[in-house]
This record gives C-alpha cells, structure tokens and sequence, in this order.
C-alpha cells in the first residue's frame, strides 16, 4: 500500500505542476463566470441558472481531467521511459496503475473542491441557501470522475493516447444517453435494435447515474440510499476496470 | 564465492512486421557474476546487451531459461530491493527537484526511515557533486547532471547489484572519469556492477570481468587479460644478420615460435622480441569477427 500511496502522491505533484490543470481551472472559472452573468439575465431564475451552469462547469472541468490526462497517465511514463526505473523497484504492476489512479483522482477531488468553493462563493454572493444538496451533487461529479477515469486507463492499457480519448469520451456520451436508448429501445419494433441496447446497457455504466444537478436546482434532497448506491456503484465500476487494466499492463513487454 | 547473478540458457524472440514474424534476440545466453566484480557488458548495437538487461529486471518477459539472483533466488520484491539500475539515456521526472527526485525513488525503495533517507539522499548529492543543484528542477539540469542524479537513484537504497546501461554515453571525459570512479568505489565496497558500454577504452580500463555477446549469443566471459592474451597479436622479432640490425613482423604465438627456432638454427642472434599490446577495441573487433565462443 505504501507504494501505492508514494506513486499517488507523485502523480498528484506532476499533475499539479503541469500546465493543462491551470488551463482547465481557467475554463471552469470562466464558466462560473458566466453563469453570474447569465443568471442577471433572469431575475427569477438567477440562482437556480447559475447553480446549474457553475456545476456544468465543474463537471465538465472534472469529466476533461479524467480523460485527457488520464489517457496519458500511463503511456507518458512509458514514452519517457521512466517507467523502467520504477518496476525494477519493489513495485508490483498493480501497485503501478493504481498509484497512477491514485495520483488523478487527487488531484480531481483537488480541482472539484476548489472550483466548489468558488461557486458556494458566487450562489452565497446571489442569496442562495446553501445546503447539503450541492455537496451532494458534486459528489456524484467525483464518482462519474471515478468511473471516467477507470474507463480512461482500461483503454491506455492497449492503445494510443489519441484513441483512448475517442473511445473514452464515446463512453461518456453513451452513458449519459442509455436511458434515451432504452426509451427508443423499448418503442422499438427491430429485435437486433433492442439486442443491441440490453447488451450496451450492460456493458456500459450509466453515468447518469451521478448526475444530480437537477436536485440542486429543484432543491430537492438527494435520498441517502441513491447517494450510497451510486457510491458502491461508482467503486465497484472503477475496482473493475483497474484490475483489467492492471491485467492486460502486467501483460506488457518494455521493449 | 557467492553468485550474484545467473543467466542460463536465456531465450527471447519478438514479433515484427505487418504479419508478425518472430525474430529471435536472445538465443541462449550463459554467464554469471561474482560478487564484488566490476563486469563490463559488450557487443555490437542490436547483439541484445538492452533485452538481456531487461529480462534481468522483469521489464520484459523471456521465453525459455532461468535468471537467478544472490545464490539462486527468483526475481521478487526481496531481491529487487538489492538492485539497482540506471536505463540507457534516462528520462527523469523533469518538474522535480534532485532531492524531491530521489526522495522519490528513496520511499519507493522502502526499509529507511525518514532521518534515515535525508541523510543517504544528501550523502548521494554530495557524492555526485550536486548538493548545489538539489532545489533545481530536473528540467534545468544538463545532460551530465542528469546522469549522476540517474546513478544517484541507481544507489540510493544501497543496492548489492548495480546494473547500468551504457552509463557514460553522451557524457563528457569529466563526466566518463566520475562516473568511472564511483564504479570503483562501489566495487571496493562490495557491490556488484554489471554495465554495457561502447566506449571499449574505458571498458578495458575499468573492468577485471567481461561478458561480449554477438547475435544473442556470449562469444566471450572471462577476465579482460583473458581476453587480451587470447587474441594473437602482432610480434616484432629484432636480430642481427650479416652485422646489420632487421625485424621480422609475425602473427601471434604459434608463428612466432616457428621464426625463431628458425633463426636460432641459421644461427642468427635475436636481438629482441616485441609483443604489440592489443586494446581491447583490437580485441573486441577480432573476436566479433571470429565470431566463435571461446569461454
């Protein structure tokens, strides 16, 4: 666990001293911004639009992190070689990919947390009543993140950086769009059409499963049991895919 | 004398091409370390030197043989806590510092407390002169630096193997001459060094033991003198003839032996029989064509 925890805490670092997260961390707050602005547009409305927009800002802060950084997580240190020096340590492949993950995830809680204090900052600013319900929601961001993430390294395991972010933000656009599919599936006449759906809806983790922005702006309380089962899920998905991308990474020749 | 490493019968092929074609690299390699020894690791670019080095570390998976560490020990966690490897033109963590660097490698490593480590990691930044740069970021260090601060992460867990690959390419004589001598004193130590290198002058210099491989094959493991007097070298046989001084020039022993038993029987006073010294670069290159396993 200790290799673990030291291979994290130096991805975090590397993440952090790296340019894309302050690029990143310009467009959410840019985004946030915006919603301020846009919320003056609707006197009723102001707080609800701006509570939606910051936290589409996040999401979507969170969902780029996971994918574009994740898919070089791995694949960087075997570009630049560093990779050699680390596995002739006491450091199991495992260990590897999982201190990676670690080291990400960090640094996504990290960027979430930061860019929430800025939105409790601006919906406090706009008179809105801070509850349990916008941690709630951002939450759910850091479990869809979780799952992104698992996805993104399963992929970097046996291809190209590019083609892990195809197939990656495929993934995330399919996952946000299964219950539309079961919906068309179900009115469906074609039997292959509705195969086709039940074995994608299988396959595929349904990431609006996280998504709860809809409480915040209806300031409904997220139920407890949906929050937990989200988070056994989330873990679950994510547990998966590290120990098929450990699999096929401790597969691997470093020629 | 304790085996530090063992290499037996070590095979390894990979697949290239659109239709993949396996192409055998390593076709049975045999030798092994003393402990202690400084062993110097050659052949020609493409003999396997890199793939061997690499099964040796578990980067890469082999296909037939058996690679043994410390008197008979499987690659593990325990025996990986022994090596220590420095890769052929490394590429470093660049946005840390020299100390954050090898902290880094120095709690990966385990089995040092926290003093413990602070202390190695400056007794290592002084030893490869660097203390100065310890708060600069890799990034900024040059090629040179960035070698020592490589062998520096090769020794911080104090390692009793220590295998480098082709340490002193690029660098400069300065950089050749510190490099050398930390070998050196690793070896007075006790530690086994195993390193691959082109720079056959330095080789020859700085190792009692070599390994020379050619197409995946060891054509030659044993000592450098070995190696030196077993290539024949060019003779030079100085007499006096007629009141008058000449040389005969004569290719290795067997040759020389038959010219002067026959100047002795003309009755001819050899003045002086000269034994060109071969380099190990004349060695290395007459053995590489002979091509022929002689050890």
């Amino acid at each position: 666990m200790r290799e673990v925890w030291v291979i994290g805490k130096n991805t975090y670092k590397e993440i952090l001293r790296d340019r894309i997260l302050y690029g990143l961390l310009v467009f959410a707050l840019l985004l946030i911004g915006v919603s301020l602005a846009l919320g003056e547009l609707s006197f009723a409305e102001q707080t609800r639009i701006s509570a939606n927009f910051g936290l589409t800002g996040i999401h979507l802060s969170a969902v780029i992190l996971s994918i574009f950084v994740g898919s070089t997580l791995v694949s960087r240190e075997i570009d630049k070689k560093t990779i050699l020096t680390l596995l002739v340590r006491p450091v199991s492949r495992v260990q590897f990919v999982a201190g990676k993950a670690l080291g990400l995830s960090l640094v996504i809680a990290t960027l979430v947390s930061g860019l929430a204090l800025v939105l409790v900052a601006v919906l406090s600013y706009l008179g809105m009543e801070l509850n349990l319900i916008l941690a709630g929601a951002l939450i759910g961001v850091l479990f869809e993140s979780l799952v992104l993430l698992g996805i993104t390294l399963f992929f970097s395991s046996f291809t190209t950086p590019m083609m892990t972010v195809v197939f990656s933000a495929s993934l995330f656009l399919i996952g946000h769009w299964l219950g539309s599919l079961r919906f068309f599936a179900e009115k469906s006449q074609s039997l292959e059409f509705s195969v086709m759906s039940q074995v994608v809806t299988a396959i595929v983790p349904d990431l609006e499963n996280f998504n709860w922005r809809e409480y915040v702006i209806y300031a409904d309380p997220i139920p407890l049991s949906q929050v937990l089962w989200a988070g056994v899920n989330a873990f679950a998905w994510f547990g998966l895919l590290i120990v098929l991308t450990a699999f096929i990474f401790g597969r691997r020749d470093f020629a | 004398m304790e085996k530090v490493l063992e290499v037996i019968e070590l095979k390894k092929s990979y697949k290239k091409g659109f239709i993949p074609k396996s192409h055998d690299v390593l076709k049975g390699l045999n030798f092994s370390l003393k402990k202690g020894s400084i062993t110097g690791f050659l052949g020609a670019n493409g003999a396997g030197k890199t793939t061997t080095m690499k099964c040796i570390l578990g980067l890469t998976f082999f296909k037939e043989g058996q690679i043994l560490f410390f008197d008979g020990q499987s690659l593990s966690g325990d025996v990986k806590r022994r090596i220590g490897f420095l890769p052929e033109r490394p590429y470093f963590y660049e946005y840390l510092t020299g100390y954050e660097f090898l902290r880094f490698y120095g709690e990966l490593s385990g089995g040092m407390s926290r003093s413990q480590l602070n202390g190695r990691i400056a007794e290592l930044l002084a030893r490869v002169d660097l203390s100065h740069a310890k708060d600069v970021k890799l990034r900024n260090y040059s090629k040179g630096m960035l070698q020592k601060i490589g062998l520096a992460q090769a020794l911080i867990h104090r390692p009793d193997l220590v295998i480098l690959d082709e340490p002193k390419a690029g660098l400069d004589p300065d950089g050749r001459y510190y490099i050398s001598e930390i070998i050196r004193e690793l070896a007075s130590q006790g530690t086994t060094v195993f390193f691959s290198s082109h720079l056959l002058h330095d080789a020859e210099k700085l190792c009692e033991n070599l390994v020379i491989i050619k197409s995946g094959l060891v054509i030659f493991e044993g000592e450098t003198k070995q190696l030196l007097s077993e290539v024949d070298p060019e003779v030079e046989i100085i007499f006096r003839e007629n009141g008058q001084l000449k040389t005969k020039t004569v290719m290795g022993e067997a040759e020389l032996q038959v010219q002067l038993s026959d100047l002795v029987r003309k009755g001819v006073s050899v003045h002086e029989v000269r034994r060109k010294q071969i380099s190990l670069e004349e060695a290395f290159v007459e053995m590489a064509l002979r091509g022929e396993k002689t050890s």
